[in-house]
């Protein structure tokens, strides 16, 4: 657009209100303003999360504009919505059962497990009916229990679900988190502790989600760590170190470099935002986060 | 837009470029800026601090008494000074964690310590060794006991002793002295302000990570600072995983007075545009 073109425009946008609803000229500007031509070497997603208050419909509008894939962290009830706007969920949240399936209580203790595996089977075939191809699992809380048994005890449950993941393609996730700072004693909190587990599943349809910002938190090396673990990661999460928020040069990882590494191993899937916004305007957060992202 | 228009029309302005790049580099004061020696091992130590007093450089790292001299004719300090070697002892591989290394190790150290404060250096560097199946609590045990014996003098003279943390995932398999949580135990131990550690964002990056928060969360126990590219350990630009300014302002906001040398291996062709390029990055 040249400088005459632009005035023009401006014009336009300036005097519009007074034929048109402010309310639809606002959504206009503000949704040419989101398009981003994006390279195609990362198909981004975020996590709900990210839209905060913004109504789901709204966010799935949003996110498509903004070149989004899919939305991460999405139960059945909204499969259709993120549908309609032609939106994958790239990560399917977890079922709760009588407050089993989360962060502090999942996979790590047998006594969950008769429990978790109907709730897991069930979310598992909704998800593959959608036509998604991941669900995300916890290990829970050490509470006590020591490293070598929760890895045990974590592959007995999940070797449970296993079968009816391989048969419908689906591809378990177990999330990374730390557990210096967020998610004290959560039981997953170290990339050995993950792959070991996947080692000792050995099924292409359990994989690790590295997140990389509790990642950083715990064991730092990322680049080299997506390079030499890759086979064993499905899927992605960011945020900026220390604090969670934008990505950006407020905080200590320099983004780019993590992304080329990713998209140097082949990787195929989806790289999730999941940070906090201290920017009131989410979705220009978002928008920077994904052109950091973009390489 | 007139300045603009007078920098586009004028012929000048290469040499007017020219001319300020080869002016001292004016920097905020926020760090003190040093650089490892060991790193330009093509130039000389002339040269090197001649370009480093011309770009901002305050001081060089791990320099020896011999080298002393050279680095004050250039109005710099040795802001680490190198450790003594006797008998294949003092190195990174075979130090302190070994009571049978000890006597030697005494006797050489206090040597250096005396060198350093005599050149009104302060501080000076030393390592755990390597594990060779040594357990961490002993090894531990065994760095304090000796390292007690050394600190009465190094207090007398107000130099620093500082254990550097070093990764052993890739570079020094084996080393001792390689987790933030290891070296900040041995310091409480020791309980003297001339024990502190050397936190290497470079190797620290590669074995801890929450860079940040670890120095707001243990500055007490980090007496220097140094650099590296993460991965590779080369210039510590945009190819690279960490955001230095980020972590510069950390180390601001603990109200650090030491300071913070680079230790990256130049990949470029010209190392001294590099460290230039690092100085500017970590000047915040």
């Amino acid at each position: 657009m040249n400088r005459r073109n632009f005035l023009k425009t401006a014009t336009l946008t300036a005097a519009a209100p007074m034929v048109l609803s402010s309310a639809f000229t606002t959504r206009v500007a503000a949704e040419e303003a989101l398009a981003i031509k994006l390279k195609g070497n990362i198909n981004h997603c975020s996590c709900r999360g990210v839209f905060g208050k913004i109504p789901f419909d709204e966010a799935c509008a949003i996110g498509k504009k903004l070149g989004l894939k899919g939305i991460d962290l999405i139960a059945p009830s909204d499969f259709e919505t993120l549908k309609k706007h032609g939106l994958v969920c790239s990560m399917v949240s977890n079922p709760l059962v009588d407050g089993l399936g989360g962060i502090a209580k999942s996979f790590n203790r047998v006594e969950h497990h008769d429990k978790l595996v109907p709730a897991y089977e069930q979310r598992i075939k909704e998800t593959a009916d959608a036509g998604f191809e991941r669900i995300i699992c916890l290990s829970g809380n050490r509470d006590g229990l020591d490293d070598a048994k929760g890895l045990e005890n974590c592959a007995i449950g999940l070797k449970r679900i296993l079968p009816i993941a391989e048969k419908l393609k689906v591809t378990v996730c177990m999330e990374l988190l730390n557990s210096k700072h967020t998610h004290k004693d959560y039981q997953c909190d170290h990339v050995a502790w993950g792959v070991e587990l996947v080692k000792r599943i050995s099924s292409e349809r359990f994989k690790l989600l590295y997140d990389i910002f509790h990642m950083q938190i715990m064991d730092g090396d990322v680049c080299d760590t997506i390079k030499e673990n890759h086979q064993y990661f499905d899927h992605y999460h960011t945020a900026g170190v220390p604090g969670r928020h934008e990505i950006d040069d407020s905080q200590e990882l320099n983004y780019p470099p993590i992304m080329r590494a990713i998209v140097a191993t082949g990787y195929k899937g989806y790289v999730a935002q999941e940070f906090n916004p201290v920017n009131p305007d989410r979705i220009a957060s978002l928008r920077q986060a994904i052109q950091i992202c973009d390489v | 837009m007139s300045t603009a228009l007078a920098a586009a029309a004028s012929p000048l302005l290469p040499k007017l470029a020219h001319a300020e790049a080869a002016a001292p580099t004016k920097l905020k004061g926020n760090i003190n800026h040093s650089a490892c020696r060991w790193c330009y091992k093509g130039v000389k130590l002339e040269d090197l601090c001649a370009a480093g007093k011309e770009m901002g450089l305050v001081a060089l790292d791990l320099l020896g008494p011999g080298e002393f001299e050279t680095v004050k004719k250039y109005g710099l300090v040795c802001s680490m000074v190198s450790n003594p070697t006797i008998d294949g002892l003092g190195g990174i591989g075979k130090a302190w964690n070994r009571v049978e290394h000890h006597d030697k190790l005494v006797t050489a150290y206090e040597k250096q310590l005396q060198a350093t404060a005599d050149a009104g250096f302060e501080r000076l560097i030393c390592f755990s060794g390597n594990r060779a199946g040594l357990d961490d609590q002993k090894g531990l045990e065994n760095c304090a006991e000796g390292l007690k014996r050394i600190l009465p003098l190094a207090e007398k003279l107000k130099v620093t002793l500082c254990m550097e943390l070093l990764n052993s995932k890739r570079n020094h398999k084996d080393y001792q002295c390689d987790h933030v949580a290891w070296g900040a135990e041995l310091v409480k131990r020791l309980g003297s302000e001339r024990f502190k550690l050397l936190y290497d964002i470079y190797h620290m990056q590669i074995m801890d990570g929450d860079i940040c928060d670890t120095i707001k969360e243990n500055h007490q126990y980090f007496g220097h600072y140094h650099t590296g590219g993460v991965p590779g350990r080369a210039e510590i630009d945009e190819t690279q995983e960490l955001h230095w300014p980020r972590i510069m302002q950390a180390i601001v906001a603990t109200g650090f007075k030491g300071y913070v040398a680079q230790e990256f291996i130049p990949k470029r062709p010209d190392p001294i545009a590099s460290l230039r390029q690092a100085v500017q990055i970590c000047d915040i």
